[in-house]
């Protein structure tokens, strides 16, 4: 019998604290102009594939293993994790990021994760083999579930949010954009609040 | 215990009685917008869910610095539903009881606090005051101090004063009334409250008058 619900979580903002793209971008020194590019993205003004590709090549200098460091070290919204964990067959992180550097987060949070693929030699980046397409992935979700919910905070979550039941915006780690919010069912600033009204959609 | 998990507030509608060109909930009385003397009473409760629709971003902006945690619950069709849609969509995925509480009024702290100590977890109850507004929708209560029937013209000492504490799915998504949808769970028992809605210039004025007598410490809701 199918379950009844399914979650489908952004990662970055919605489950991390910080943006991770950013945070690796400090590395190279390029922290302000990642922010700037990334902010940009969230809100629409560059589409998102030749943005990721973009940013992926200023911080294609960090070696894998370095990286991976670093993203490791990015904190996480602790009752949402805890959340995840406890319905881990019920939830799905889908991200536009890359599958090699979310991989120690993903261990952290422990339910199956939808990534973009990396381009690797050895221990260097080369670029992104393969972007997904978040709208999609809850389309080949949903046909095991009974209705899905959506939580995400920018521009490439409106392709989920198309595809959701029900569609939650959130802003615990910055404002989720307006076009997303004028989709939503459910807006929350809070994890607290997020948690409480997961719960009731079991 | 606590005798509720979750509370709802209506605040979506114009209030357009009233005459304000803000929602009503952040109309300022005694130096603070309504729904912070709201708010203030359900500190204590988890899962607090505002249904926001005209001016929503007011609204959000405003209860996010006092409820960080709260829960918006968008009613984007707000100009052409009833109050009983709002408390649908804020509820319809609830599967234990929950508090409704008009976004327009104002309420005696200490009769509400009578409740959150004596009330039996999740028991439902349905809040009356005595007969004061202009348009009451009369409740009959019986001697076991059980709310029998709602009505326009039967009237009686009592109101329906806009709080209850209701089952699940109870609450349709309709154009009807809440008090209607209540109807449904009637008899049940009648809890009594000093209240004051505020929908039109003359109950502003009355809930001003009385607002330093209903028990709220001011400096500490700020």
């Amino acid at each position: 019998m199918p379950l009844e619900t399914a979650f489908c979580f952004d990662l970055d903002g919605t489950l991390t604290k910080q943006e991770i793209l950013p945070l690796l971008a400090k590395e190279v020194g390029l922290a302000e102009e990642m922010s700037a590019l990334t902010m940009a993205t969230m809100q629409g003004v560059l589409p998102f594939q030749q943005s990721f590709r973009l940013r992926v090549r200023l911080l294609s200098e960090i070696s894998l293993k370095r990286a991976q460091e670093i993203v490791a070290t990015v904190p996480l919204y602790a009752l949402t994790s805890d959340f995840i964990r406890a319905h881990s067959k019920q939830c799905f992180v889908i991200t536009g990021n890359l599958d090699v550097w979310v991989s120690g987060l993903m261990e952290r949070i422990a339910c199956p994760a939808i990534t973009a693929k990396a381009e690797i030699e050895g221990d260097c980046l080369r670029g992104v083999s393969h972007f997904i397409d978040k709208g999609e992935a809850v389309r080949k979700i949903k046909k095991d579930f009974e209705k899905v919910v959506i939580i995400g905070d920018g521009m490439n979550d409106v392709p989920m949010f198309e595809q959701g039941d029900v569609k939650i915006a959130f802003g615990g780690t910055h404002p989720p954009i307006d076009t997303l919010i004028k989709m939503a069912d459910y807006v929350t600033y809070h994890e607290r609040g997020l948690c409480c009204l997961l719960d009731t959609l079991l | 215990m606590l005798p509720f998990r979750h509370a709802i507030i209506s605040a979506a509608g114009f209030g357009s009685r009233l005459g304000m060109n803000s929602p009503k909930c952040l109309v300022q009385i005694g130096g603070y917008a309504l729904i912070d003397y709201q708010l203030d009473l359900l500190q204590d409760i988890p899962d607090v869910r505002i249904v926001v629709g005209f001016k929503e971003e007011d609204v959000i902006n405003h209860v996010r610095q006092k409820r960080p945690d709260a829960v918006f619950v968008r009613n984007p069709q707000f100009h052409c539903t009833s109050n009983s849609h709002s408390v649908w969509l804020a509820s319809r995925h609830m599967k234990e009881p929950f508090l409704i509480l008009d976004g327009d009024l104002l309420i005696k702290k200490s009769d509400f606090q009578t409740i959150m100590i004596t009330e039996q977890s999740n028991k439902t109850w349905i809040g009356i005051t005595s007969c004061k507004s202009e348009e009451p929708v009369y409740a009959t209560v019986n001697e076991k101090n059980q709310i029998t029937n709602f009505s326009f013209t039967d009237a009686t000492a009592w109101e329906w004063c806009g709080i209850a504490l209701v089952p699940p799915n109870i609450i349709g998504s309709n154009q009807k009334y809440v008090f209607e949808e209540l109807k449904k769970i009637l008899p049940t028992a009648a809890e009594k409250f000093t209240v004051y809605e505020i929908d039109t210039p003359r109950d502003y004025a009355i809930a001003s008058d009385h607002i330093s007598n209903l028990g709220y410490s001011l400096g500490s809701i700020g």
